[in-house]
């Protein structure tokens, strides 16, 4: 039997925070200082806590909805659709708020993530219900509701960016009593919200099935699961993360608009990927996941820290994206050799 | 062994190690003690060094390529002069985004900028990321597409109500005062677009003859465009004329081979040397330039009268359009070459020059 300390070793999150850490240090190295102004201290360009919060804040973004999007890549499934819903869910937001105009602050919040978590909820079920319902891959119907959601929020916003109260700003700006230009909102909750998912997919029975219906859809159904309410809940998941993504976004840049997270689906993805998460289904990980984003931001960072053509941030994510999906397949034929050659009551 | 699940990370690693490597790029020397911002009152000539982030709307669209090489020239010029060594550091996203230049914004805040320079793709987007910057001592001004509720100190560029009213007046005279036209918008998201398209309209509204079937954005990358404007013209073949607030479709060669000069007439914004070809052969007799390279050298000179000179700047610098016709074609052409642009074709380079 593995040791706990040799399965942490080697499991994905362990290698991923260490070569965030091995980039951390790299980057270290090589950005150079300057002379902070507020303080008069020589600090890092990279390893100071403005640095490092603005980079988990970059990355909270895609990182929840790369939360949600694991869930559906672990049923099998892909969710095109994330970035569009983000979009829609805010401009619907600031649009609803510039009409109603809350009196209290509380009241702004609380309807603001209302209504972002409502449209994330009503396009996860719409997606669900196509992709349960319909004869077709969830890379098409989540292809065409990538495009008819993104219309839709260019039609009711009419390519307006609309600024969001600034309560909301205030919420998502809040220094938490750290520095008052540290920002670390956005960054909590991307890691509540990687725990909640690693508890609900590793801890519940509900999660395991989710893995069970994307490791052999067949043996599922055969064991009496609900394959349609699976497919159903990991959408309506992904939506919700899209939406609650919406709205910390809105609220932490100050507006919405029709063309908000355009192309973000792309990072969604490929944070889940180099996460670990198996486009085949039946693996993945929400922490793994929210790290996967984080790497994917700090390569992007890294570029320009280290001064590069910033042309190659396009490169390297591509690159992870292929090797992560490579080995994925390397490893799962790996295992499947091992358990074929196990005696019967092996290990897992 | 090594477990596969730490391949790639690893592998990630070291090929950013190796980027690391190549990169060539040696740790920034440490700004000289008291090196804040001469803004705040550091009398001229304290200051060794001014770092100023350039954040254009897309690395991908030439016009702000041109607008790097006037920040760089600029300072290469001015900062000798001053007794100042000025960096610019290039921030602009691969495509539009006004969420990623609020990230660039709040970065070249964390890494020491003394200035930031931006055009902005959304202004709702950038406002609180410029406020913050602002607030944490550095010189911020826009140039192209404003954020004029934000605590930028200036903008620089034309007046947008007034270049698509110039648009459209130039396309009603080339057509006689009579015709359909269309407009092409670009991002619709862009305010200062939004503004031209308004002037044209404005505009459009005086002329009787002239009617507007329809406003068309378009991604602003010249391929994009180019298709854009040839499935508007197959959907509507009544139109005449275009008015392009932007000179995206032009910066192609296609459109020479697809519209007939003699039924169709192009008005555009932008004047750059793969345009040239459309204004010699009469499809677009006038261009309305832009000149995108003092976009970079103005607005880095302005943050050196700020922070070096301690100059008083005025809200609004106003940016001129040329007209770019025929008659001036060769002059614009040289003028082009001076800017650093490689590409401008010889033949145009001669026209007129021997008169000179």
């Amino acid at each position: 039997m593995k040791s706990f300390v040799q399965r942490a070793l080697t499991s994905p999150a362990a290698g991923l925070l260490m070569v965030i850490l091995l980039l951390g240090t790299i980057l270290t190295l090589f950005a150079g200082t300057h002379v902070d102004r507020r303080t008069g201290v020589e600090v890092n360009n990279f390893l100071n806590s403005n640095t490092l919060v603005q980079t988990a804040t970059d990355a909270s973004f895609f990182a929840i909805m790369a939360v949600g999007a694991t869930f559906v890549i672990i049923s099998g499934g892909i969710d095109l659709s994330v970035g569009s819903v983000y979009a829609l869910a805010g401009v619907t937001m600031a649009l609803a708020l510039r009409a109603l105009a809350p009196s209290s602050d509380a009241a702004t919040v609380l309807i603001g993530l209302g209504i972002c978590v409502a449209v994330g909820l009503v396009c996860g079920v719409l997606n669900g219900l196509m992709v349960v319902t319909l004869p077709v891959h969830p890379f098409v119907i989540t292809l065409g509701t990538m495009w008819i959601v993104r219309g839709l929020a260019f039609v009711i916003s009419r390519a307006e960016s609309i600024v969001v109260p600034a309560s909301l700003t205030g919420m998502a700006k809040a220094s938490l009593g750290l520095t008052e230009t540290l920002y670390p909102v956005p960054m909590l909750m991307m890691i509540a919200a990687a725990v909640v998912g690693m508890v609900y997919l590793e801890r519940t029975v509900m999660g395991r099935h989710i893995f069970a219906f994307g490791g052999n859809p067949e043996a599922s159904r055969f064991a009496g699961l609900r394959l349609g309410r699976i497919q159903m809940g990991v959408f309506v998941v992904s939506g919700l993360t899209a939406g609650l993504a919406a709205f910390l976004g809105a609220s932490f840049y100050g507006s919405a608009s029709c063309g908000d997270a355009a192309g973000y689906e792309l990072y969604v993805i490929a944070s889940a990927v180099v996460g670990g998460a198996s486009l085949t289904g039946g693996k993945g990980s929400a922490i793994s996941a929210m790290l996967g984003a984080l790497l994917i931001v700090l390569i992007r960072q890294s570029i320009r820290t280290l001064r590069l053509d910033q042309n190659y941030e396009w490169i390297v994510i591509g690159c992870a994206i292929i090797i992560a999906v490579v080995l994925d397949q390397g490893s799962a034929r790996v295992a499947a050799r091992r358990l074929a050659a196990a005696p019967t009551g092996g290990t897992r | 062994m090594i477990h596969p699940r730490l391949v790639l990370p690893l592998a990630l690693a070291a090929l950013t190690a190796a980027l690391a490597a190549c990169s060539g790029a040696p740790p920034s020397p440490a700004p000289a003690a008291g090196g804040a911002s001469p803004a705040a009152g550091t009398p001229a000539g304290a200051k060794k060094k001014i770092k100023i982030a350039l954040i254009a709307k897309s690395s991908t669209n030439p016009v702000f390529l041109a607008a790097r090489t006037g920040a760089e020239a600029a300072a290469k010029e001015l900062g000798p002069k001053n007794g100042v060594e000025i960096e610019v550091a290039w921030l602009t996203p691969p495509q539009e985004d006004g969420q990623i230049q609020a990230q660039r914004i709040a970065q070249a805040v964390n890494e020491g900028a003394d200035a930031v320079v931006i055009s902005c793709s959304d202004a709702g987007k950038v406002t609180g990321a410029i406020d913050d910057a602002v607030g944490r001592g550095l010189a911020v001004m826009t140039f192209d597409s404003d954020a004029p509720q934000s605590k930028r100190f200036t903008f620089y560029g034309v007046d947008d109500l007034k270049t698509g009213q110039t648009t459209m007046a130039e396309l009603a005279t080339q057509m006689g005062g009579k015709g359909k036209v269309a407009v092409l918008q670009g991002n619709q998201n862009a305010p200062n677009l939004q503004k031209r398209v308004q002037g044209v309209r404005e505009e459009a509204a005086k002329h009787p003859g002239i009617e507007i079937v329809g406003v068309f954005p378009n991604i602003e990358t010249p391929q994009d465009a180019a298709a854009e404007v040839i499935r508007v013209n197959n959907a509507y073949p009544e139109i005449q004329g275009w008015a392009m607030v932007g000179g995206w479709p032009l910066f192609t060669r296609t459109l020479l081979d697809e519209i007939d000069p003699k039924r169709m007439k192009i008005v555009a914004v932008d004047a750059l040397p793969v345009e040239l070809p459309y204004v010699e052969k009469g499809l677009a007799p006038v261009l309305l330039a832009q000149p995108v390279y003092l976009w970079g050298y103005v607005s880095v000179s302005t943050i050196v009268d700020k922070l070096v000179l301690n100059k008083t700047i005025p809200e609004r610098l106003p940016m001129e359009l040329v007209r770019v016709s025929k008659e001036n074609l060769g002059d614009w052409a040289r003028q082009l070459k001076t800017w650093g642009f490689t590409d401008v074709p010889d033949k145009y380079l001669q026209m007129g020059a021997s008169a000179k």
